[in-house]
C-alpha cells in the first residue's frame, strides 16, 4: 500500500458534515434579523489526521519547555482596561513563576513591568492584587521606582556607588490592547498583536466592541488537569450529547461550525434554540424552548415562553431575548442579529484566552498552568455585560475563588444551569488527565471537523516548543 | 467592669462629615480625638476604618478603593473595608474598623 496521499483524498478529508442536518449557516440564514459578515463566513482547513502525542500533558519537562518558549513568546490576556481605569492603577498578572505589574502610566499608556525589585528580587506587589501607586516601593529595603519605570531611590545610596540609576529602570514586557483587553508579550521580537491575530480574526474582534462591556461576574477555580486539556474541553460541541444531555434538546451540537484563522485564532459557532441532530424526531419546538439553558439568565427574570402553532423556538427566543436583555442591561440591542443574541460563539486566542462575543453567553475564559503542578491548571470565567446606556461604568466584579471541591453553582451570581454545565465540563478533565496517564495508547485521536480547533491549538503548541517548524 | 467595657460604654456616635460631601466611591480622612479615621463611600455603602496601614503605619487615604477593599498606596497591602482584615502581603494584621451611620445630613462614626 502506498503512503502517498492523492490530491482527491486531501480534498475529501475534513469535508464530511453531520448528515441530514442543516448547516449552522443554513440555520442562521433563516433568522429574522440578519447576522453580520463575521458570523456568516466559514474558514475551515484540514490540518492532518495523525494522533496528538500525549507526553505534552503529563511530562514535567514538557511543561518547563512550554514556560521557557511558548509562554515567553505569545500574546496573553493580562487584564481588562477597566481593572486599571486611573493613572497609577495597577493589576498584577502572573504566568507560571513570571509576574507582571500591569499599570496605567498615562491616560492612554499602559505598561507591564516585571514584578521584582532590582535590588534583591522581592516582588514589588503581591500576586493577585490591584491598587494605585504613585511610586513602586519595595517593602523589603525601600528601593523605589517611578510610575514610568525609572529608578527613584536607592536607600543609602552611598553604599551602592556601582548602581547607576539610569541602568536600573524596571524591565518591561510589551503591551497591546484590543476590545478593552490588555495583552502582554515577553518577547521583544514577537509580531504585533494585529499580526499575531491576523486580519480576519482581528476584524471579528474589532466588530464586537467588547471595550463597551464590563466584568459583571468573575469566578476562578483550579482544575485537576494540564492547562491544554482544560482548554480543549471547551473547543468543541462534540461532547454535548454525552456530557450535557440537558442541553442537547436546544443546541445544534453535531452541526456546529468550526473555523481556523491563521496560527493563533480559531472558533466554533454552536446554534441554540434548535434541536441536536442526535435528537431529531424526539423533541418538539416547545421542548426546545423549555430546555434552553442560558449563561446569564438572571437578565431574563421569571418570564415563561410559548411557541405558537407553526412557529419555531429559535424565532420566539430571539424576539423575546432582545426585549428582555435590553431592559435588564439598559442597552439598545435593536440592531443586534438573532444569531448574536442566541448562539454560542467561542473563539480561542492562543494560548490563554477564550472570547464569547454573544449576548446570551457573554463569557471570557482564561486558562493558565498551575505554577507548582503541570497536572493542574487555573481556569477563570468572566461574564461581560454591556456598559449601561447612561455610560456609567460599574467597577469590575471581584474574583470569586472557588476551592477545588466546590461547584460552580456555589459562586454567587452564577446562573445555576450554567454552573452545572461547567461542573460537567470540569469533572471530565480530571478523569481525562488520569486516563491519559493510565493509557497504553500514547496519542489522542481527533475528529477531522468537530475537533479541528484542538488540532489547530496543538499545532501552535508544537511550533512554539520547537516540535514543528514554524 | 473591665477597661474595654468602660471604653465601649463611653463610645458615642460622632458626626464627622456631611453625607453630601462624600459621593459614591470617594473617601475622606477625619480626625476624631486621637484617631485618624478614613470614611469611605464604596458603591454607595459607607465604611469607616483606621487611616493607618497595619504594615508600615503609612496613611491609607491616597489608596485605591475596589469592590469592598482599599489598597495601601505605599506597598500595596489591601484591607477589607467591612472587617479591616488584611487581604494580602505585606500586611498580615487587620486595621481597626468603626461602626458608621447616617443621621440626617451627617455621617456619624462610633468612636
Amino acid at each position: 500500500m502506498s503512503n502517498t496521499i492523492t490530491l482527491k483524498e486531501l480534498k475529501e478529508k475534513g469535508a464530511a458534515r453531520c448528515p441530514g442536518a442543516p448547516s449552522t449557516q443554513d440555520i442562521i440564514a433563516a433568522d429574522k434579523v440578519a447576522a453580520p459578515g463575521w458570523v456568516r463566513s466559514e474558514s475551515y482547513r484540514f490540518l492532518g489526521d495523525e494522533d496528538i502525542s500525549t507526553d505534552r500533558y503529563i511530562d514535567p519537562a514538557f511543561a518547563r519547555l512550554e514556560m521557557d518558549t511558548l509562554w515567553k513568546k505569545t500574546w496573553q490576556f493580562a487584564c481588562r482596561e477597566e481593572h486599571i481605569p486611573q493613572v497609577g492603577d495597577y493589576h498584577v498578572y502572573d504566568i507560571g513563576h513570571y509576574s507582571f505589574i500591569i499599570t496605567r502610566v498615562a491616560e492612554d499608556e499602559i505598561r507591564a513591568y516585571y514584578n521584582a525589585c532590582l535590588h534583591r528580587g522581592t516582588k514589588l506587589r503581591a500576586s493577585g492584587t490591584e491598587g494605585n501607586a504613585e511610586e513602586f516601593k519595595c517593602s523589603f529595603h525601600g528601593w523605589s521606582w517611578n510610575l514610568d519605570g525609572s529608578h527613584k531611590q536607592t536607600v543609602c545610596h552611598w553604599d551602592f556607588p556601582h548602581v547607576d540609576p539610569k541602568k536600573f529602570t524596571l524591565p518591561q514586557a510589551r503591551v497591546e490592547r484590543i476590545g478593552g483587553f490588555v495583552f502582554i508579550n515577553m518577547d521583544q521580537n514577537a509580531p504585533t498583536l494585529a499580526e499575531y491575530l491576523g486580519p480576519e480574526a482581528k476584524a471579528h474582534i474589532d466588530a464586537w466592541n467588547l471595550q463597551d462591556r464590563y466584568v459583571y461576574l468573575h469566578v476562578t477555580k483550579r482544575l485537576p488537569c494540564n492547562w491544554k486539556l482544560a482548554i480543549e474541553a471547551f473547543q468543541e460541541a462534540y461532547h454535548v450529547i454525552e456530557t450535557h444531555p440537558q442541553v442537547a434538546p436546544s443546541n445544534g451540537d453535531a452541526n456546529s461550525q468550526y473555523d481556523v484563522y491563521g496560527e493563533h485564532v480559531d472558533r466554533f459557532i454552536s446554534t441554540l434554540g434548535v434541536v441536536s441532530p442526535h435528537l431529531y424526531g424526539q423533541v418538539s419546538e416547545q421542548d426546545i424552548l423549555n430546555q434552553f439553558t442560558l449563561g446569564d439568565s438572571s437578565a431574563l427574570g421569571d418570564t415563561k415562553f410559548t411557541v405558537k402553532e407553526g412557529g419555531t423556538a429559535r424565532a420566539v427566543m430571539a424576539e423575546m431575548f432582545r426585549g428582555m436583555f435590553e431592559k435588564a442591561t439598559n442597552t439598545d440591542l435593536s440592531k443586534v442579529s438573532d444569531s448574536e443574541l442566541l448562539d454560542c460563539f467561542s473563539y480561542t486566542v492562543f494560548p490563554n484566552t477564550f472570547l464569547f462575543p454573544g449576548i446570551s453567553l457573554p463569557m471570557v475564559y482564561r486558562f493558565r498552568p498551575d505554577r507548582n503542578d503541570h497536572r493542574k491548571s487555573l481556569y477563570e470565567v468572566l461574564f461581560l455585560r454591556p456598559v449601561p446606556k447612561d455610560g456609567k461604568r460599574p467597577m469590575p466584579a471581584e474574583p470569586i475563588h472557588l476551592r477545588d471541591d466546590q461547584s460552580f453553582t456555589e459562586a454567587e451570581g452564577m446562573d445555576p444551569g450554567f454552573g452545572a454545565i461547567l461542573d460537567q465540563d470540569t469533572d471530565n478533565v480530571g478523569l481525562q488527565q488520569e486516563g491519559i496517564e493510565a493509557s497504553a495508547k500514547r496519542g489522542l485521536t481527533l475528529g477531522n471537523y468537530q475537533e479541528i480547533r484542538i488540532r489547530h491549538f496543538e499545532q501552535a503548541v508544537e511550533r512554539y516548543v520547537g516540535m514543528k517548524k514554524a | 467592669m473591665s477597661t474595654e467595657a468602660n471604653a465601649a460604654a463611653a463610645a458615642t456616635f460622632t458626626p464627622v462629615l456631611k453625607l453630601a460631601d462624600l459621593p459614591a466611591n470617594t473617601k475622606k480622612a477625619v480626625q476624631v480625638g486621637a484617631r485618624c479615621i478614613l470614611v469611605c463611600n464604596n458603591n454607595d455603602k459607607l465604611f469607616a476604618i483606621s487611616n493607618v496601614c497595619s504594615h508600615n503605619e503609612k496613611p491609607l487615604e491616597r489608596g485605591r478603593m475596589g469592590n469592598g477593599w482599599i489598597a495601601c498606596p505605599v506597598h500595596g497591602a489591601r484591607f477589607d473595608l467591612a472587617t479591616g482584615a488584611a487581604l494580602n502581603l505585606p500586611a498580615k494584621l487587620p486595621v481597626a474598623t468603626y461602626e458608621v451611620r447616617v443621621s440626617g445630613d451627617d455621617i456619624e462614626v462610633l468612636v
